[in-house]
């Protein structure tokens, strides 16, 4: 069996170690909510939950899986422990395991996600029939590392006009990042930085900032660009949030448990979608939109998060305070993770961008 | 406003039973101390804390401080018939419609004015994410600190030793605030009225199992998740006792709490917060009562002096709501056996993923022991979305179904 040839592990949410998972032998799987799929998760789930994890659970039900080895779930909301409990019932026989993450970052809980990584890496172990030793794990670590980099130059190329295909061909490769085996991907990206040498003429669009949780379909930029805009930055539990626990330039350490520590203080503090906080400055979210608006130069500011999302409904009224006492105008998208959702919003994107031209 | 209200409230309620000691029903004793909480949370004097709903209280009434959970001042606006206002202050706020209407009613209370600044805030993760966002709102807003538990999903000697590691945390970020020490002395007298508390609960609760059973739709409407505000104190003892000599007062004499009861029910997480003729409705057209609610039940150990934050931290973890769905459904059949239960309501209230989210699985689960579920649509704070006659026509189904 080649290293592509690797059993898969389904994930689901941006907080996942996938350093781990690689080091255990298995690909990483994101199972991203892009398709048609019948809707059949409502029967098991209320009306009011999530459509990201929804359409996970109809994408399963439809059958629309590639083998996987096993599912790692993260309790990163209520949305995501009701997606176990009904993954549970509609794929019976496979396997999964949950790991607890802890809402805040302070030291004790950096040493108790450390310990559910050293949970995990035991069933991980147990899946695939062998021990996963410190230094897989340290070299799997430093695989995410070169791939979070290299996924940090194309963004700025990117934004250099340098990508043809602009904000959705990026969106596009983040699923590939997310969904293919990280040793083989390096190499692609590689050979793709080598040959985007030239800056392309960039087309006159307005620059906004985008944020928010799950927004995996290109087609999703294509439409904002179409609109007059050029995604200018982005930040998304689908996009560069996933590898934003890789985004540092720590050296990795040697030992076992150091290496946990190190993994759990990474995801626990990189930079963190709603649902994860700093007691001491409640609501920074707000402020973190606000810079990051600022940093790449946005004229405007463009939030979609999925229907039903506790941690972002709870937290968008006062992003908009911040971001209107900043002088930044905000337009606020909610969607089902349907293109066809975002499409009916068309109008209200174009007046949006024609309103900060 | 709310400091007169909880006065009159308390004044009114201490004057019915001293003017008629009679007419002291266990009803009265429990909303005399719900008053009093009330009145000392708007008092403005002393230390009060807003905290999530698996908060150690009795550890923080050892310490002197007022501490309630935010959900309270949603069900009080719903109770009082004043929700509205401040659901759609909420709303004019951004606040979506989608969220848990608990929470919209505080955020919309804590905008007015009407909400209590607090000294301090605790957060905790469990039983709901929306929990968590509206307290970091609260202390954004109030400007105040904000300690966070994190309540893991599983119990095990880790996760024990991290939750009770972080109520260690707690106490010096109390202290801290306060300026005040944990007395251990303070500490071992609040143990002694949670374990009698607890014991005494279980008693009653043992009694509301029997048949006829002692209790009504109303009596312990709330009354597990209000309790644990009341852990640690003696007005808890008292109201746990007046519960338990009652009810044993009631089984002896074979009285039950309703005239000729034919059905048993068990309600499922949240009672419907605002006045409504449900409970009414079932008991007197179809003899059906409500026996027994999801949260009247003692899932932990007593209080271990020796290691009071490792008990008080499974007593967190041990809630239903925390964990999979599994571990809640295994409860709800305990619930339903020991009580013998013919059928279960779940108001699954509009904006609670954690609830509602798994409502399909529970119902299923519930199946399996043979007890049909009746799953209502409601909010249950916001009134203006109940449909009285569509909920009273599936009540006569779900009971007729039940007789049949
Ligand atoms: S989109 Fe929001 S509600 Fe859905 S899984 Fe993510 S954090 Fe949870
Ligand atoms: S009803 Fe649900 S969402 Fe609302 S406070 Fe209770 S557990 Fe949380």
């Amino acid at each position: 069996m080649t290293e592509n040839d690797s059993p898969r592990i389904g994930f689901a949410c941006a907080y996942t170690p996938l350093p781990l998972i690689r080091a255990a032998g298995f690909i990483p799987y994101r199972i991203l909510p892009i398709g048609d799929w019948p809707d059949q998760a409502g029967q098991m789930l209320h009306d009011n939950l999530c459509p990201h994890v929804k359409r996970i659970l109809d994408r399963a039900m439809a059958d629309d899986l590639p083998d996987l080895a096993g599912m790692v779930f993260v309790n990163s909301c209520d949305a995501m422990r009701r997606m176990m409990d009904a993954w549970k019932q509609i794929r019976p026989k496979d396997k999964t395991v949950m790991i607890d993450l802890p809402a805040t970052a302070e030291p004790l809980s950096i040493d108790f996600l450390a310990g559910e990584f050293r949970r995990l890496v035991e069933v991980l172990s147990q899946w695939s029939g062998y021990d996963i030793l410190a230094d897989r794990i340290k070299s799997s670590m430093e695989q995410y590392d070169l791939l979070a980099s290299r996924l940090r130059n194309l963004h700025n190329m990117n934004q250099r006009g340098m990508l043809s295909g602009g904000s959705g061909r990026m969106q596009a490769i983040y699923n590939q990042a997310a969904t293919q085996q990280v040793e083989a991907l390096i190499a692609d990206l590689d050979r793709l930085i080598s040959e985007l040498t030239a800056a392309q003429p960039m087309k006159e669009a307005v620059p906004v900032f985008m944020f928010g949780n799950i927004l995996p379909d290109p087609a999703a930029f294509d439409l904002i660009e179409s609109c007059g805009a050029r995604v200018a930055g982005d930040d998304f539990c689908t996009g560069a949030r996933l590898f934003g626990a890789y985004e540092t330039q720590v050296a990795i350490k040697n030992d076992a448990e150091d290496v946990f520590h190190d993994l759990a203080r990474r995801v626990l503090t990189r930079p963190p979608c709603a649902r994860t906080f700093d007691p001491a400055a409640p609501m920074r979210i707000a402020e973190d939109v606000v810079d990051l608006a600022l940093a790449c130069n946005a004229k405007g500011v463009i939030g979609h998060t999925v229907k039903f999302c506790d941690p972002y409904l709870a937290r968008v009224p006062v992003v908009r305070e911040a971001l209107t006492a900043a002088g930044l105008p905000f337009l606020m998208l909610e969607g089902d993770c349907t293109l066809r959702s975002m499409e009916q919003q068309r109008t209200r994107i174009e007046a949006f961008i024609e309103m900060l031209c | 406003m709310m400091k007169q209200y909880f006065d009159d409230m308390v004044a009114g309620i201490a004057r019915k039973i001293n003017d008629d000691p009679e007419s002291r029903s266990p009803r009265k004793v429990y909303a005399l101390e719900v008053a009093r909480l009330g009145s000392r949370l708007y008092s403005g004097d002393g230390g009060v804390a807003w905290c999530g709903v698996t908060a150690p209280f009795d550890l923080l009434n050892a310490m002197g401080v007022t501490s309630c959970f935010v959900e309270f001042i949603g069900a009080m606006l719903a109770a009082t018939g004043m929700a509205d206002a401040y659901i759609d202050e909420a709303a004019h706020a951004g606040y979506a419609g989608d969220t848990c209407t608990y929470h919209r009613g505080v955020i919309g209370a804590m905008r007015m004015g009407l909400m209590p600044e607090p000294d301090f805030l605790i957060a905790t993760s469990v039983p709901c994410t929306g929990g968590l966002a509206v307290m970091e709102t609260i202390a954004r807003h109030f400007k105040k600190d904000l300690f966070v538990l994190n309540v893991p999903q599983r119990e095990t000697d880790e996760s024990v030793k991290y939750l009770a590691d972080q109520i260690r945390a707690m106490v010096s970020f109390v202290e801290d605030h306060t300026g005040r020490s944990l007395d251990q002395e303070k500490l071992q007298q609040a143990i002694d009225h949670t374990n009698e508390a607890r014991a005494l609960c279980e008693e009653a609760y043992f009694l509301a199992r029997a048949v006829p059973s002692p209790a009504d739709g109303r009596i312990l409407s709330n009354f597990g998740v209000v309790m644990a505000l009341l852990m640690g104190t003696s007005a808890g003892v008292e109201v746990a006792r007046t519960y338990r000599d009652r009810f044993k007062e009631m089984v002896d004499s074979g009285q039950g709490g309703i005239a000729d009861e034919k059905l048993r029910l068990l309600w499922i997480q949240n009672r419907i917060q605002f006045k409504n003729p449900l409970i009414d409705i079932l008991e007197a057209t179809f003899g059906a009562s409500v026996v027994c609610e999801e949260l009247n039940d003692i899932t932990w150990d007593p209080i271990d002096p020796a290691a009071p934050f490792e008990s008080m931290a499974r007593r967190a973890i041990s809630i239903p709501f925390n964990g999979d769905v599994n571990r809640r459904i295994a409860h709800l059949q305990k619930l339903a056996r020991e009580y013998r239960i013919h059928g279960a309501i779940n108001p699954c209230n509009w904006g609670c993923r954690q609830g509602t989210g798994a409502r399909g699985l529970i119902a299923e689960g519930l199946k399996q022991i043979g007890v049909p579920v009746l799953n209502l649509e409601v909010d249950c704070i916001d009134s203006r979305n109940f449909a009285l006659g569509q909920m009273q026509t599936r009540l006569e189904a779900f009971t007729e179904m039940l007789s049949g």
